[in-house]
């Protein structure tokens, strides 16, 4: 692996690391744990999967189609897809560098035998709930609800352990989602994307493709061609989601693709926010993850979306790991609607992920908050795009790169605003640190503008006025960030601390980090 | 014209042909030869490619037909200092040249770094040659400071030029060149190798008409304790790109690259620049600064490239400030950073929006029309970015008055 972009050779010979001083000893820290080979959920789970023939064909586009019982114009629109991706070529432009992806190599469906979906809890495999279990995550609702209406359980710890609701994904198939019914009280619906097809074919096809279409890129029309399954949506107007959804990928099955397919619609008013989480055992080969997220947020709507990320990155010579392409995009299709992604990245090989937000309705507003840690010899190139449509679109771009032992950190950002975009406003900040003198941070930000009353600010402030304002918050007490989502977004959040416990390990621990000696 | 190089350009439009056509008048040389591959691998580079995404000399280009434009003023004409003028039909020199200048016309074509990376310039060392030397040595020995000036002006089809400068150890040199065009497409690729301790003082002016494409590009390569200030003043052509790819080589060298652009109706300026870090403990200071109106572009592409080990104790800043004056303006940018090494502060900043409201109300307040205040700020806020011009600043300066004014 190539990972300091051709420039000059490592030093194999030399494993000491030196830290440049005035870096915070507990980033240093930090980062450490997540080494490969502390990667604590790289155990293989033993169960009998039933999988596709090898390799990619239109044969295969129809066995997975068929094995879902899909409806004709589904099939029809994987088929286009599928076609449509023999004739585009892969993206170089990111700054990564992997062997040439051989697509034949892999299994693009496998499943735990006789998963169509269990019907109950008690009908999912011993080893699955084993699997999950081990990872924290908890799918019988009994032993959750346990938790939460423990005797000793008081209202404060209550509000400290919220309840979650989990769908699972293990390889191609969703086995367990909990909580439905009570979501369904509410007006909910949360279940995976095989079964909505079924259950609510209008909703489906009426959002689906409409985000991120077919056509996209290269990656979304291959998860177009071959998606498996993955996590549908639906939170009702004005309804505020009772609880945190959320869904957990995990890969087992040896030379296995994960594509899988969100899809959240918020309509008018209403609330939810969901958290994705990712692991993978540790293997000697590559895998493949192409996953596509689409959200829609209808007037007032707001949708939370975090990530914890901790596909396996490899070991730290570089063998196996994740290979994570992944295409994530929110619609604010509505008015005053609000979409905002958190991820924290720590996992995968490759990371080639930009979530992004189409600020389409007037007043909306679009956030993303990233920390990446990259160790060993890991290459992650992401970042987010903020396109600008709507009048008075804000948008907050906060994102921190850490990089340690050979990796690469990439940040690769677009700030676009469109001709119509009166009075749009970004702030974007990209802070990176470098652990070691064997890894590289780079920063390839973008900005387009196209209105003269846009204010758009890149680490600096445009006018003297933005200065006083920041003065002004600031000699209140309050920290220079948030001070800035103050003035640009108009309110006060950090979302990693809002991350429900389950998922918050990697990010707690993340918390502790500070940028102080940054580069760059 | 043999079909060997008829193909060298994928799918080569009228421009290009006619390109090669000129490149295949030329005296062969096999030097010459791989500069223009080196142009023909992108041809005339556009949108497709990564760092021309906004700035289209393939969509711009279309016809290379003589321009019959009116002479341009060159404000930066100063009595008593020697000039070198480009034009399509040739180039001149003045009989006497100061002392510790010496110039050396030569018949063949010299090599050139990184070719491939600037495409245009490439193509102005595969085209030089002919009515133009086909490479233009200067050299720049120890002792007073050197003072020259250089024109590019049409009219014409195409005026390509280039220039190589190689400043002995401990020299100084005061160079002014001013871009006027008037030719369907201009491109001068000046090369400047700074020895230990030499000192370069740059200051460049390009204007051009909407019907114009032009490309300045310059390449610099500076070794221990070397100093560079850089100064540009852009007012953009229907495409016009200013680029500079600068190499710390040793120890201790600085640069200060600053520019400032103003881009009116149907005009675009594309500041692009290229800093690579290659020796320890080297200091770059950049600032840009831009007002774009109604129907106009403005484009600002920075890179700092820190490589590992020798890159260590970098100091680097990069700004980018932009006014978009008037609805209709456009102005794009990427600061961009490259950073392989730990012990380094690489600092980048970039902000575009309009006018401050507030700053507007003073001046209007105390009675100053609103046109005349817009101009005064913008021109307060351009200013900074022309400071290291030194004797020319004031040249400098009263263009950009002028065109604010005229604006306003």
């Amino acid at each position: 692996m190539d990972c300091c972009g051709g420039m000059d050779e490592h030093d194999e010979t030399c494993t000491e690391v030196k830290v440049k001083e005035g870096i915070d000893a507990g980033t240093v820290a930090a980062a450490k744990r997540l080494e490969s080979e502390n990667y604590s959920a790289g155990f293989v789970t033993d169960i009998e999967m039933e999988f596709a023939p090898k390799g990619l064909s239109e044969s295969t586009v129809r066995f997975i189609s068929a094995k879902k019982g899909e409806p004709e114009w589904l099939l029809e629109w994987r088929l286009d897809a599928y076609r449509r991706w023999l004739t585009m070529e892969e993206p170089v432009w990111a700054r990564v560098n992997y062997p040439k992806i051989d697509y034949q190599a892999f299994y693009y469906y496998a499943a735990p035998k006789n998963a169509a979906k269990y019907k109950s809890i008690d009908e999912v495999p011993k080893e699955i709930l084993d699997t999950y279990a081990k990872l924290g995550i908890p799918l019988r609702e009994a032993e959750v609800l346990l938790g939460v209406e423990g005797a000793a359980e008081t209202a404060a710890t209550a509000r400290e352990k919220p309840r979650i609701a989990v769908d699972a994904v293990f390889d191609s198939v969703s086995v367990a989602t909990t909580f439905r019914e009570e979501l369904k009280k509410a007006g909910v619906i949360f279940m995976s994307i095989s079964e909505a097809v079924h259950e609510y074919p209008d909703l489906v096809r009426k959002y689906l493709g409409t985000v991120v279409p077919a056509t996209d890129n290269y990656f979304a029309t291959l998860n177009t061609a071959v998606f498996s399954d993955g996590t549908f949506v639906y939170v009702p107007k004005g309804v505020r989601c009772p609880m945190e959804l959320s869904t957990y990928f995990r890969m087992n099955a040896e030379s296995t693709g994960q594509f899988e397919r969100t899809l959240i619609i918020a309509d008018e008013g209403a609330y939810v926010s969901y958290l994705e989480g990712c692991t993978a055992p540790m293997r000697d080969e590559n895998q493949l993850h192409a996953a596509v997220v689409e959200l829609v947020a209808l007037d007032d709507a707001e949708i939370k979306y975090s990530t914890v990320q901790n596909w396996w990155p490899g070991d730290e010579d570089g063998k196996g790991g994740i290979y994570n392409f992944v295409t994530k995009r929110g619609d604010c299709r509505g008015a005053r609607s609000k979409i905002s992604w958190t991820q924290v990245e720590t996992g995968s090989a490759i990371t080639w992920k930009y979530p992004s937000c189409v600020l389409r309705g007037d007043d909306s507003v679009g956030e993303f908050y990233s920390i990446a840690v990259t160790n060993g010899r890991q290459q992650a190139d992401t970042g987010t795009k903020m396109i600008h449509l709507g009048k008075r679109t804000k948008s907050r771009i906060i994102s921190k790169g850490i990089s340690a032992g050979k990796s690469d950190n990439t940040y690769r950002g677009l700030v676009s605003i469109h001709k119509k975009a009166e009075g749009a406003r970004n702030f974007t900040q990209c802070d990176s640190l470098l652990i070691g003198d064997k890894c590289g941070a780079h920063t390839v930000p973008y900005i387009e503008n196209r209105r003269a009353d846009a204010q758009l600010e890149h680490e600096a402030t445009t006018t003297k006025l933005s200065e006083d304002q920041l003065f002004y918050v600031r000699q209140r007490g309050i920290g220079e960030e948030q001070a800035v989502a103050l003035l640009v977004n108009g309110f006060v959040r950090d979302v990693l601390q809002e991350l429900p416990m389950e998922f918050a390990v990697e990010a707690q621990k993340l918390l502790e980090v500070s940028l102080e000696g940054s580069v760059g | 014209m043999s079909t060997a190089l008829k193909d060298l350009i994928r799918n080569p439009t009228i421009a290009e042909l006619e390109l090669v056509a000129r490149f295949a008048a030329l005296k062969a040389d096999a030097r010459r030869e791989r500069l223009f591959e080196a142009f023909a691998q992108t041809g005339l580079p556009g949108r497709r490619i990564e760092g021309w995404r906004w700035t289209d000399f393939k969509a711009a280009v279309t016809s290379l037909d003589a321009l019959k434009a009116a002479p341009v003023r060159d404000p930066l004409a100063q009595a008593g200092v020697a000039t070198l003028r480009f034009t399509p039909a040739g180039y001149t020199a003045p009989a006497t040249l100061p002392a510790g200048l010496k110039l050396l016309a030569k018949d063949d074509v010299q090599a050139m770094g990184g070719a491939e990376e600037a495409p245009l310039g490439a193509l102005a060392a595969a085209l030089s040659g002919g009515k133009t030397p086909g490479t233009l040595l200067v050299d720049v020995s120890a002792g007073a400071p050197v003072h020259l000036h250089m024109v590019f002006e049409g009219p014409g089809a195409i005026n390509s030029a280039r220039i190589v400068f190689l400043l002995r150890p401990g020299a100084e040199l005061h160079v002014s060149e001013s871009h006027l065009g008037g030719a369907a497409l201009s491109t001068a690729l000046v090369e400047f190798t700074l020895n230990k301790g030499a000192r370069l003082h740059r200051t460049v002016y390009q204007i051009g008409g909407a019907g114009e494409a032009q490309a300045v590009t310059a390449i610099i390569e500076q070794d221990a304790g070397a100093e560079s200030v850089l100064t540009t003043l852009a007012f953009g052509a229907k495409v016009a790109r200013l680029e500079t790819r600068l190499v710390h080589r040793e120890t201790g060298s600085k640069a200060t690259i600053n520019a400032a652009y103003l881009a009116g109706a149907g005009l675009q300026a594309d500041i692009t620049t290229h800093v690579r870090h290659g020796a320890p403990s080297c200091v770059t200071r950049q600032l840009t600064k831009g007002a774009v109106l109604d129907g106009g572009r403005g484009v600002f592409q920075g890179k700092f490239h820190v490589p590992r080990t020798s890159g260590q104790q970098t100091d680097a800043s990069m700004q980018h400030n932009a006014l978009l004056l008037e609805e209709g303006a456009e102005v794009f940018a990427k600061p961009e950073l490259e950073i392989l090494a730990d012990d380094v502060q690489c600092a980048h900043g970039n902000t575009s929006g309009a006018l401050d409201a507030a700053q507007l109300f003073y001046l209007r307040q105390r009675g100053i029309p609103l046109t005349q205040a817009r101009a005064m700020l913008t021109e307060a806020f351009i200013a900074q970015a022309l400071e290291g011009a030194g004797d020319l600043e004031d040249a400098l300066r009263a263009e950009a008055q002028a065109w604010l004014n005229h604006a306003a």
